[in-house]
């Protein structure tokens, strides 16, 4: 039942083939699907009240749209403003609607919805499918390119010991005409683009140092950034950059390669509130 | 200090008079402490220790009965000293923070020795909270070295980073503009730097594209409104295209008749006023009725003048020149007036050509109309 993504093409099409195509979000159709999504059906029948399958399936669809559109701006969602604005009064089944949102997503789209902490009620989507050369021209203009700057203020985070200080990060992107107080370009406005907009995604930790005068803070690592990438794929970054090889940082690259072994480790008490593909 | 508060109770339970021999040894001991604080202190512990031999079997009751204002009034001096030492520790360890961390030196070292020297003196716990102040302080400190400790070992060059991401983009020929090169050049090189870095980035992760519709998402609202605009705008051209009718309409509708009326009557007000301004002048038919400017005109004032005539308000003749003059009739005279329509009516046909019109313009000297137009 559980489709392993492939590992290249974020194509569309191809996720679609992979899974059964016919499971659109749209709630045109609510009894049709692939025999294996009748079986699951069956199984989750036990809905309290007079709840239809049909009923469930659309608010499954409004969820998924929720999801999708929640993400764009990729702050993490709530479990409350689930509840709030599309589950209502399927309070109680909202495990199951999550449980099967989740794999609506990863079939039909490739994207993982994930908790980003143990208990935290925060969900984020994840992309299952590796990133391949030829997106990059396809994909077109995503709005402004915030990513690079976001793996290049990782690389200094990992490569300076999991934490920088920001005066250290300014001194760097300074030299790449970023500058905290300065209108960019592209960016806006850094300071806040690093400083509260990563943080609020989740992609960064920002941290009062304390005992400091004047006040200075650290950068960290924020949760989805563990989910979306790690050590390792940072290492590479850095080591492409320099055009070397990972393994001329030794001391971050045994950090790397032991982050990697516990990936690889079966997960106690997954993060991910759906049966996810080992990956 | 416990130990000289013992010595003295101690001598207390020997049965001397307690007050009398503890204000004099507190006496003494601010004496004392007025000069050196040091070297009061020296005696007084001294004193203490001999004393505290004789009476440690003592220490349990002799506590109990301490008069707190003794301990203030012997160690005031000490403790601001303790203190105020205390605070320049941190003051010194907070300022060089960055050379303790950064180098190898032995400051911190240094600084957690001495403040274990003032601590030996500490006996309150406001000198105490200062001390644990410091504490945290250092081993605050202590945390960054051995971070630095560990980021020494992974000769990761910052400088160097920046310089290959731009080599890596491809504008080495920046580098040697000196380092801030990118922050000065070309909107466009910036512009295609970020991108490249971006597209290479974007291949080490693993994020979920933005989703957006296609086609915009749908918002009821915006559509409602077109099918509400276009009736209306075709409303709008109906009217306008049923205006212009209507207008002309109006105009058609406008009996010539009623314009004709209207004219007359007007004429007739005209004629009247000049009769009323000149009573008993006949006016020259032609004076009246010519317009040197308008052919058109003056023959539409014949026209008007003529039912004037036919409904006897004036009268035309022929004055003594044979030309033809306009007379009035009063209105007294409108049962004569009757009596000579009933006389009879004559007919009369005025032929102007335009020739004509110009001859009588240029005889008469008619310069401007008397017949003003309406319009």
């Amino acid at each position: 039942m559980s489709q392993k993504p492939k590992s290249r093409g974020r194509a569309g099409t191809q996720a679609e083939r992979g899974s059964g195509g016919e499971e659109a979000p749209s709630t045109s159709r609510g009894q049709g699907g692939a025999a294996s999504q009748g079986g699951r059906r069956a199984e989750a029948s036990p809905a309290p009240g007079p709840r239809s399958q049909k009923q469930l399936e659309l608010k499954v669809a409004e969820l998924v749209q929720f999801l999708l559109i929640k993400d764009q701006r990729k702050i993490p969602i709530r479990r409350t403003d689930i509840l709030r604005h599309v589950v209502g009064d399927y309070k109680d089944v909202l495990p199951e609607l999550l449980r099967r949102a989740a794999e609506r997503l990863e079939y039909v789209f490739g994207y993982r919805l994930v908790e980003l902490e143990p208990r935290s009620n925060t969900y984020i989507l994840v992309n299952t499918l590796e990133p391949v050369e030829e997106d990059a021209e396809m994909r077109g203009d995503q709005g402004t390119p915030t990513t690079g700057l976001l793996m290049i203020v990782l690389g200094l985070i990992f490569m300076k010991g999991n934490s920088i200080k920001e005066t250290e990060v300014w001194d760097f992107l300074r030299r790449l005409g970023v500058h905290p107080t300065k209108k960019h370009l592209i960016f806006g406005d850094p300071k806040k683009l690093i400083t509260e907009d990563f943080v609020r995604q989740r992609y960064l930790e920002y941290r009062r140092i304390p005992h400091t005068d004047p006040v200075d803070y650290e950068l960290q690592w924020g949760p989805r950034t563990s989910l979306e990438t790690s050590k390792m794929k940072v290492l590479k970054f850095v080591a492409k950059v320099h055009n070397q090889d990972p393994k001329d940082w030794p001391a971050q690259y045994c950090e790397a390669l032991a982050e990697e072994e516990a990936r690889a480790r079966p997960q106690t008490g997954g993060a991910a509130p759906t049966p996810a593909p080992s990956s | 200090m416990a130990e000289e508060n013992d010595c003295l109770m101690g001598d207390v339970e020997k049965g001397e008079e307690p007050m009398v021999t503890i204000t004099g040894g507190a006496y003494s001991g601010k004496q004392a402490a007025a000069g050196e604080a040091a070297a009061a202190e020296e005696p007084m512990k001294v004193e203490g220790a001999a004393g505290a031999d004789a009476c440690s079997d003592d220490l349990s009751c002799g506590e109990a009965g301490i008069d707190p204002s003794l301990l203030e009034l012997v160690d005031e001096e000490k403790c601001r000293s303790i203190r105020k030492q205390y605070r320049q520790l941190i003051y010194n360890v907070q300022q060089n923070r960055d050379d303790i961390v950064n180098t190898s030196s032995e400051s911190l070292t240094e600084a957690l020795e001495e403040a274990n020297v003032l601590f030996d003196a500490v006996s309150r716990t406001r000198e105490a909270a200062l001390d644990a102040q410091f504490l945290v302080l250092a081993s605050d400190l202590g945390k960054e070295k051995a971070k630095q400790l560990n980021s020494d070992m992974s000769l990761f060059n910052q400088v160097a980073f920046c310089d290959f991401l731009l080599i890596f983009v491809g504008l080495n020929w920046m580098e040697d503009d000196g380092r801030d090169a990118l922050s000065d050049c070309d909107d466009n090189i910036a512009r295609s730097f970020w991108e490249t870095v971006q597209k290479e980035a974007t291949s080490w992760m693993l994020q979920a594209e933005t989703f957006h519709f296609i086609f915009g998402s749908f918002k009821s609202e915006p559509s409602a409104r077109k099918p509400r605009l276009e009736p209306r705008k075709k409303v709008n051209r109906m009217e306008e295209n049923g205006d212009m009718p209507t207008k002309l309409r109006k105009l058609d509708l406008s009996s010539n008749q009623e314009a004709t009326e209207k004219e007359v009557e007007r004429i007739l007000g005209l004629l009247q006023t000049y009769f009323r301004k000149y009573p008993d002048t006949p006016v020259s038919y032609f004076e009246f009725v010519i317009d040197p400017n308008s052919f058109s005109r003056t023959v539409e004032n014949i026209f008007y003048v003529s039912f004037i005539i036919r409904d006897g308000f004036a009268r035309i003749r022929l004055d003594q020149d044979r030309l033809p003059i306009l007379e009035p009739i009063n209105i007294n005279r409108v049962g004569e007036g009757n009596d000579s329509s009933s006389h009879g009516r004559k007919q009369g046909v005025i032929s102007l050509s335009l020739q004509d019109w110009k001859n009588i313009v240029a005889t008469f000297e008619i310069s401007e109309a008397m017949i003003s137009n309406s319009y």
